[in-house]
């Protein structure tokens, strides 16, 4: 890597293509993706599943779909992939230190960066899940993979912990192929997925779904044998005498997704400890000057069109700042989350232009009224914590409001679940 | 049929629950719960006949790539996905499939195609 790189990009996953033809798009020269996999396209090539793309493509497509479209555009805009390089470090003047086993050890010094490592899957160790430590306990990724890409089957009666959408996903995937999934377990007394999942992956299949129930112990020596699973109170918490074993031989987990950034702290990135992401401003700028951020590594996302969205308008920044060798921050203003509101992406904004803004509210309910201070207001029929809420904010309105140093985002529910 | 039957439907995020009441002969007399009325016609259409994309895999016999994702080219009835994962498990693919490639055509007679989803072999280093 003697030459000049202009825009690194760490992951070819949705966000890392999106932010590379864009970053390219806006005229950075030369564009190099880094991904550790021996291909493209992150997650997308195992979620074989469709209803991706309803939004950026106005099509149902299925992941290896959605994959390919933004790979032929790559391919197309002239992006460079280094694949099986792995990067170790990032510090904070941008300088990246990779390992290949074509390019062994490189360092490299682009004009500017973009974060696109995505998130991983919360696994047993951080779940805490008392009982043996048999075979057959898996993340519902790990098991989409063997089961998608790699063609093993890991069980044949299933329990599922979670109700995100891998899981319920999985759910059906693994119905389909002929297992038995007993029971998908949920401590929230919500789903943790997309409605459209749970209709066309559990109710289609009958499969049950148990609301504020847990997982409270994993038996078997060898392999899993069964789970018990108990009621929870309030507090979430066990109900003493509501526990019921429920045989299996496969535990898969689908409880949760955390963004993924050994990387960003190496760098001195500042996280937001809500979101595990780094802040970021309006432009997708770190606390770091050059490097960007965008998809699940800032904020786990529901739908991978807005991840695309998300790392585009990264890939633009990236491509600004290798440009002129800095871009000024849009960081005028802090949004913050407030009344119902666990979080708010972008934490700064410029205060004077149009801007995105993505949140998720805490609780779900029904007539839903988002307000941004004093500055505007929107009304949602529903409003869940497993959707996004996505509210766009006039620069003029902000301009006319006067808004300066803080806006707080709160979101009044009148109606219940 | 059950003279009143409840849809959870899916045409938005807001996930209306709509009753259905049903006459002696199965006809959908009212309707309740549905927010707009493309809602009532797709639970209407769940219904009739409710319908479902299929997405799967076929066996390739390649040991780095044994699996080739699948989809019906169009949405086939509820009560057809089962029958066509069997034919699923029958079909072998030989390289190079392209996504948008038929695999079975006319799946089991339901109108739809199955198709490739990917390109195979997958696209290598450089982009």
């Amino acid at each position: 890597m003697a030459s000049r790189v202009d825009v690194a990009v760490i992951g070819a996953g949705p966000a890392g293509l999106a932010a590379a033809v864009a970053a390219r798009e806006r005229g950075a020269e030369r564009v190099v993706i880094i991904e550790r996999a021996e291909q493209l396209g992150g997650l997308l090539p195992q979620c074989i599943h469709n209803g991706f793309g309803l939004l950026y493509f106005k099509r149902d497509m299925t992941g290896p779909e959605y994959e390919k479209a933004f790979i032929d555009m790559a391919r197309s805009r002239g992006v460079e992939a280094m694949l099986e390089a792995m990067v170790i470090d990032l510090d904070a003047e941008r300088g990246i230190t990779a390992v290949s086993r074509r390019h062994g050890y490189m360092k490299i010094k682009p004009g500017s960066v973009v974060l696109a490592m995505g998130c991983r899957e919360r696994a047993r160790g951080a779940l805490g899940i008392p009982g043996t430590r048999p075979a057959g306990v898996m993340t519902a990724g790990t098991c989409q993979r063997f089961v998608n890409i790699e063609g093993y089957m890991p069980g044949s009666r299933y329990v599922i912990l979670g109700s995100g959408d891998i899981g319920m996903i999985m759910a059906r995937r693994l119905t389909l192929e002929g297992a038995k999934v007993e029971a998908v377990v949920e401590i929230m007394p919500w789903p943790g997925g997309l409605i459209r999942n749970e209709v066309q992956c559990l109710h289609d299949f009958g499969i049950p779904l148990l609301l504020e129930h847990t997982v409270t112990f994993i038996h078997g020596e060898e392999r899993v044998e069964g789970v018990t699973v108990a009621k929870v109170d309030a507090e979430r918490r066990p109900v003493p005498g509501s526990d019921r074993f429920l045989p299996c031989d496969c535990l898969l987990l689908s409880a949760g997704l955390i963004p993924e950034n050994e990387l960003s702290c190496r760098a001195g990135v500042e996280i937001d400890p809500v979101t595990g992401g780094p802040v970021v401003d309006q432009n997708r700028q770190t606390s770091v000057p050059g490097v960007f951020a965008g998809g699940n590594v800032v904020q786990v996302h529901d739908l991978v069109d807005w991840v695309s969205w998300e790392a585009e308008a990264a890939g633009r920044s990236a491509a600004a700042y290798a440009d002129k060798g800095r871009l000024k921050r849009a960081d005028g203003v802090r949004v913050l989350p407030g009344k119902n509101i666990r979080y708010v992406v972008p934490q700064f904004i410029s205060g004077k232009d149009d801007v995105t803004l993505h949140m998720r509210v805490t609780r779900p309910g029904l007539k839903a009224t988002v307000k941004v201070g004093g500055v505007m207001w929107k009304r949602y029929r529903t409003v869940r914590p497993s959707e996004m809420v996505i509210l766009e904010v006039k620069g003029q309105a902000l301009r006319e409001a006067g808004v300066k140093g803080e806006l707080a985002v709160d979101c009044e529910i009148r109606g219940g679940d | 049929m059950s003279p009143r039957e409840t849809v959870i439907c899916i045409g938005c995020p807001l996930g209306c629950r709509v009753t259905a009441v049903t006459d002696r002969k199965g006809t959908v007399t009212a309707l309740k719960g549905a927010e707009c009325k493309q809602g009532q016609k797709h639970v209407l259409e769940e219904l009739r006949n409710p319908v479902r994309t299929l997405t799967a895999t076929v066996r390739t016999g390649d040991e780095s790539f044994p699996l080739l994702p699948v989809r019906t080219s169009r949405p086939v009835l509820k009560v057809m996905l089962r029958p066509i994962m069997r034919e699923t498990a029958k079909v072998k693919v030989k390289p190079p499939v392209k996504a948008g490639d038929i695999v079975i055509a006319n799946v089991l007679k339901t109108g739809a195609d199955l198709v490739a989803t990917a390109d195979w072999p997958a696209p290598g280093e450089g982009v």
